[in-house]
C-alpha cells in the first residue's frame, strides 16, 4: 500500500508554489492570472483535502503526533487543523486577486510569494524545535514584506511595507535572541527537550530562561499581531493591496498563534514554569486585556472601513490569547480553552477575509476608503452587501453566526478555568465591537448613496461567496471543528 | 576557558547597541544595520553556550540565522529601494500618508 508521507499538506502548498514560478519564468509577461489563479487554487485544495483527509483518518490524533526530521517536525491534529485553514485561506484569497490585480504586471511573484508564505505558515504550526520555529517565521514573513509593499508605484502600499518591514525586523532579531537565551538555558532548540530542561530545574539559570521565554513571547505577538508588537498592523492593512491585508490579517495572525500554542504547551510546560518563576500564563492575561481594549477602542474612532478592520483584527488577536491566557498547570479545563481560540481562529479565517474581500470590491469598483462612501451599496449590489453584513455581525458575534458560537466556546472555556475577570472585559468589548461593526452595516443598506458600480467580478464574487459558506455553514457545522479542535489542543497537553 | 557570563554581557551589550540604533536613527540603511548587531549578538550567544553544552546545535542555528539574516537584508533592500523612488529618500520618518 502507497501511504502518503505525513507533511503531504505542507508539500503540496510548497509545490504549487514552485509550479507558479515555473510557469512565471516560461511566460513572464504575461499579465492575464488566469492559469495563476487555476494553479493556485487547485493547488491549496489538494493541500486542504489531504488535511482533511489526514483529520479524518485520524493521521497523527494518537498522543504524540508523527515526529519527523529528528523531531524537528511534528505532524498532529493541531498542524492539520491550522494547515486545512492556511489552505482555505489562500484559497478565498487567491481568488480575490484574479480580480483584483487583473491586468498587472509581476502577478507569478504575487502568487509565489503568497503560497510560500502559506507554507511557511504550515511549517509553523508543524514545528516542533526553535530552529524549525525561527526558519518558518522567516518563511512567512518574507513574502509578507514584499506581499504588502507590491504595488511598488503606491506610496501607501511601499510606506506600508516599509513600516512592517521594521517592525518585523526587530521582532524577530527580538525572537532570535530569546531562542539564544532559552538554548542558553535548556542546552537544547528541540521542545520536548526543553520541556524536559524546565521540568527537572533550571537552577541558576531561571533568569536567563525568563528573559528568553519573555522575548520569544515577543516575536508571536509580531506575527499575530497583539500588544506591544501591534504598531504594524493598521498601517500594514491599510497600505497593502486589500487581498493580501486579508491573508495577513487571517491566516498569518493564526499561524502566529500556532506557534505561540505548541511552543509554550509544548516547550515551556506552565508548572515547572512558574514554579520557577515564570508564570507566562499571567503575561498573555495582561496581554489578552491590553490588546483586546486598545484593538476596540481605536477602532471605534476610525473613520476608514480598512483602517477600522485592521483595528478590529487586533482586538480578535485578544479574544484569542485567551486561550493562552486561561491555561492552568493543573487544570482539566486547557484543552476545552485552548480548542475553542483555535475554532474561533478557524471561523476568523472566513469571516475576516471575507470582511477585506468585501474591501477589495469596493477598491476594485472605485469606491473610496471612507464609511460615508460604502452608502448605499446595498441597494445597488445586494448579494455582495448581504455577504458583507454577514461576516461584519459574525465578527460582533451577533448570536446565529459561526462567530458567536466561537466566542461562545471560547468565553465559556475561561470561566470554567475561573478567569470570569477577563470574560467580564472581553465581552464588555465584544458589545463595543457591535457598534463600530454596525456603522458599516448601516452606511450599506439605510444611507442614501450614489455610486457609478461597473460590473460584478465574477472570482472576487466566487470568493465572497465562499467565505459567505466558510461563516454561515459553520453554524451547524460547528459542531465536528471545535470538536477536532479540542481534541488537537487536548493531545497537546497529553 | 572564558566563563559563559562575559559571553552573556558581551551579547547583551551588542544587542543594546542594536536597540539603540534602531530606536534613535531615521536613516533605513543604519536601520538594517542595527537589526544585523541585534542578530549577530544572538549568535555569539549561541556559539558562547554551543561550547558551553558541548553539543553542535548552537553552530548550526548561528549559521541559519546569518542565511536569514542575509535574506531578510535582500528583501529590506528591495523594499528601500522602493520606499526611495517613491519617495526621494531613506529617512524612515518622511513617508507618512498614513496616520501612526
Amino acid at each position: 500500500m502507497v501511504t502518503a508521507p505525513p507533511l503531504t499538506p505542507t508539500f503540496l502548498l510548497g509545490l504549487t508554489a514552485l509550479a507558479v514560478l515555473t510557469y512565471d519564468s516560461v511566460w513572464p509577461d504575461s499579465t492575464d492570472g488566469s492559469v495563476l489563479t487555476g494553479i493556485s487554487v487547485v493547488g491549496s485544495l489538494a493541500s486542504l483535502a489531504a488535511a482533511g483527509w489526514f483529520l479524518t483518518a485520524g493521521t497523527g490524533l494518537a498522543t504524540d503526533g508523527v515526529s519527523l526530521y529528528a523531531d524537528a517536525v511534528v505532524v498532529d491534529g493541531m498542524s492539520l487543523f491550522f494547515t486545512a485553514l492556511f489552505a482555505a485561506v489562500t484559497i478565498l484569497v487567491s481568488l480575490a486577486s484574479f480580480d483584483y490585480f487583473a491586468g498587472k504586471e509581476n502577478q507569478g511573484e504575487l502568487f509565489g510569494l503568497m503560497l510560500l508564505a502559506a507554507t511557511g505558515m504550515s511549517l509553523m504550526a508543524s514545528a516542533n524545535s526553535l530552529a524549525t520555529a525561527f526558519v518558518a517565521l522567516e518563511l512567512v514573513s518574507l513574502p509578507s514584506y514584499a506581499l504588502v509593499a507590491f504595488l511598488k508605484n503606491d506610496r501607501g502600499s511601499s510606506e506600508a511595507g516599509l513600516k512592517y518591514f521594521l517592525i518585523g525586523a526587530l521582532s524577530s532579531a527580538i525572537f532570535v535572541f530569546g531562542v539564544s537565551l532559552i538554548y542558553g538555558a535548556t542546552g537544547s532548540l528541540l521542545l520536548p527537550d526543553v520541556a524536559a530542561a524546565f521540568e527537572s530545574g533550571l537552577g541558576d539559570r531561571v533568569g536567563i530562561a525568563g528573559v528568553g521565554v519573555l522575548m520569544v513571547a515577543g516575536g508571536v505577538a509580531f506575527k499575530a499581531a497583539a500588544v506591544p508588537f501591534h504598531f504594524w498592523a493598521p498601517e500594514a492593512y491599510e497600505g497593502a493591496p486589500a487581498p493580501v491585508s486579508a491573508f495577513l490579517s487571517s491566516a498569518s495572525k493564526a499561524a502566529g498563534f500556532a506557534l505561540a500554542f505548541r511552543v509554550f504547551v509544548v516547550g515551556f510546560p506552565l508548572g515547572p514554569a512558574a514554579s520557577a518563576g515564570i508564570d507566562w500564563a499571567l503575561l498573555f492575561q495582561v496581554l489578552a486585556v491590553a490588546t483586546m481594549v486598545l484593538g476596540n477602542f481605536a477602532a471605534a474612532t476610525q473613520d476608514e472601513v480598512k483602517r477600522m478592520l485592521a483595528y478590529s483584527s487586533i482586538g480578535h488577536a485578544g479574544y484569542v490569547l485567551i486561550g493562552l491566557a486561561a491555561l492552568s498547570a493543573e487544570a482539566s479545563t486547557n484543552g476545552d480553552v485552548m480548542g475553542a481560540a483555535m475554532a474561533h481562529l478557524f471561523v476568523y479565517g472566513f469571516m475576516n477575509t471575507g470582511a477585506f474581500l468585501f474591501v477589495a470590491l469596493a477598491e476594485n469598483w472605485g469606491v473610496g476608503r471612507r464609511f460615508e462612501d460604502y452608502n448605499g451599496l446595498g441597494a445597488e449590489k445586494p448579494f455582495a452587501a448581504v455577504a458583507m453584513t454577514a461576516f461584519l455581525f459574525s465578527l460582533a458575534g451577533v448570536p446565529p453566526l459561526g462567530g458567536f458560537f466561537s466566542k461562545l466556546f471560547l468565553f465559556a472555556g475561561a470561566v470554567e478555568a475561573g478567569l470570569w475577570w477577563l470574560v467580564v472585559i472581553a465581552v464588555i468589548n465584544s458589545s463595543l465591537s457591535l457598534f463600530y461593526y454596525s456603522r458599516v452595516v448601516r452606511a450599506l443598506w439605510f444611507e442614501e448613496g450614489d455610486h457609478d458600480l461597473s460590473g460584478a467580478p465574477t472570482a472576487l464574487y466566487a470568493a465572497l461567496a465562499v467565505a459567505l459558506i466558510g461563516t454561515v455553514v459553520l453554524l451547524p457545522g460547528f459542531g465536528p471543528v471545535i470538536e477536532t479542535a479540542q481534541q488537537a489542543a487536548t493531545a497537546l497537553f497529553a | 576557558m572564558v566563563p559563559v557570563e562575559y559571553y552573556l554581557v558581551l551579547s547583551a551589550a551588542v544587542f543594546s547597541i542594536g536597540l539603540f540604533g534602531l530606536l534613535t536613527r531615521e536613516n533605513a540603511l543604519l536601520f538594517l544595520m542595527s537589526v544585523e548587531l541585534m542578530l549577530n549578538a544572538a549568535n555569539i550567544n549561541f556559539i558562547a553556550f554551543s561550547l558551553q553544552w558541548g553539543n553542535l546545535t548552537g553552530q548550526v542555528m548561528s549559521l541559519f540565522v546569518m542565511g536569514l539574516a542575509a535574506a531578510e537584508v535582500a528583501v529590506g533592500i528591495g523594499i528601500i529601494l522602493v520606499l526611495y523612488r517613491n519617495f526621494k529618500d531613506v529617512d524612515v520618518t518622511v513617508p507618512q500618508s498614513m496616520r501612526w
